[in-house]
């Protein structure tokens, strides 16, 4: 029987959409899931663990239109050091835009690494509208696809699809103020306060 | 004001062109960014991590034309380079724009660039290829009006800074 190995690679794991989106889908899975984070000094423990696991799934952000620099390294670390035993890779990647296709190129980096070093590609899942879906009414679209992602990686049937908040751009624009301004009013700033057009300026000379 | 941003030392000629800085980021310190988003929702504009990055994204920002010169892995930039874009995320507003038919985050004051990257490391056409559609991605997150991307050995990078340099001139 497989077992799957989820790991997480967000910057904020602990507090991150990556978990929750990591334990909906430990909630939907057939087999058993074991969670972890990436962090910066755990690398060679998590590649010891790696080679008990049939399957292999990344959670993680759209950083800067990439893969967070956390598990580019940690990547980097997989190649110096592989595993004894390499699981079949699938990823759940998630944006804050809408367009879950903004996250193509962090995925096809994904497939790149796989491909040189030998893994091979299962199921994935990107995400549009990540950072806010699972607090809206609309919610059940992320969990739904969680659940497909699940049953296909169980039955080792491997798909690849994207979802996002079906909503026209301007509604999502306005939905995305929306939610950030609260986000800032929970730290008591303003919506013109966080809508600042300043950028510090250097403090000294580099 | 124009930038060019390495993530290794590279021995070039800027000296009697005041606009024109270069940083090298291998030689700064600078931490992950830890997606606290501090620099949208606590104090905006400004990253709460007080490390060597809160001297390079203001340079980012005035920036008309920039140079960035990176190491690739898995078609992508490599750490150093990466490290310092992830950081520079306080020039950008938490809140929504459409921009180009998509969803983008609002820009503070950064100038719109014309921005030149000198990828080496990487002669996989696959890789240099996933690099490509990586900084067409780049353009729209990041205010490039124009962009050329120019894939060398790591041994032409100094001349073809140099080159550049000479257009910039024109």
């Amino acid at each position: 029987m497989g077992k799957i190995m989820i790991l997480n690679g967000s910057p904020r794991a602990p507090k991150s959409n990556s978990k929750q989106y990591s334990e909906l889908f430990a909630k939907y899975s057939s087999l058993p899931c074991d969670y972890f984070n990436i962090g910066r000094s755990n690398h060679e423990e998590l590649i010891k663990k790696m080679r008990n696991y049939s399957d292999l799934l990344i959670v993680f952000p759209l950083y800067a239109d990439s893969l967070p620099v956390g598990l580019l390294n940690f990547m980097k670390s997989l190649e110096s050091n592989p595993p004894s035993c390499k699981p079949v890779v699938s990823v759940l990647i998630n944006c804050g835009f809408l367009e879950y296709e903004q996250n193509n190129v962090a995925v096809s980096m994904i497939k790149y690494f796989c491909k040189r070093q030998g893994y091979s590609i299962g199921s994935i899942l990107m995400l549009g509208s990540g950072e806010a879906i699972l607090t809206t009414p609309l919610r059940f679209i992320a969990v739904n696809a969680i659940k497909r992602l699940s049953l296909s990686i169980c039955k080792r049937d491997y798909k690849e699809s994207g979802v996002t908040m079906p909503l026209p751009k301007w509604l999502f624009k306005l939905a995305a103020t929306s939610y950030w301004t609260r986000y800032g009013k929970r730290f008591g700033i303003s919506k013109t306060e966080m809508s600042v057009m300043e950028i510090e300026k250097e403090e000294s000379k580099t | 004001m124009k930038l060019i941003m390495s993530d290794k030392p590279v021995h070039i000629d800027i000296s009697g062109t005041e606009n024109i800085k270069h940083i090298d980021l291998s030689s700064m310190k600078i931490a992950n960014c830890v997606g606290c988003f501090g620099c949208w929702t606590k104090t905006p504009g400004k990253c709460v991590i007080r490390d060597d990055a809160t001297k390079v994204y203001p340079y980012i920002a005035q920036s008309d034309s920039v140079i960035y010169v990176s190491h690739i892995k898995y078609g992508g930039y490599d750490s150093i380079m990466k490290t310092m874009l992830e950081r520079a995320i306080p020039i950008q507003q938490a809140f929504i724009r459409i921009h180009n038919g998509e969803t983008h985050h609002i820009q503070r004051n950064v100038k719109t660039k014309e921005a030149t990257i000198i990828a080496y490391g990487s002669t996989d056409p696959e890789e240099q290829d996933i690099f490509r559609r990586l900084i067409s991605r780049n353009a729209k997150n990041m205010c490039f009006k124009n962009y050329e991307v120019i894939f060398v050995p790591e041994s032409e990078i100094e001349e073809t800074i140099h080159k550049t340099l000479r257009k910039w001139e024109k």
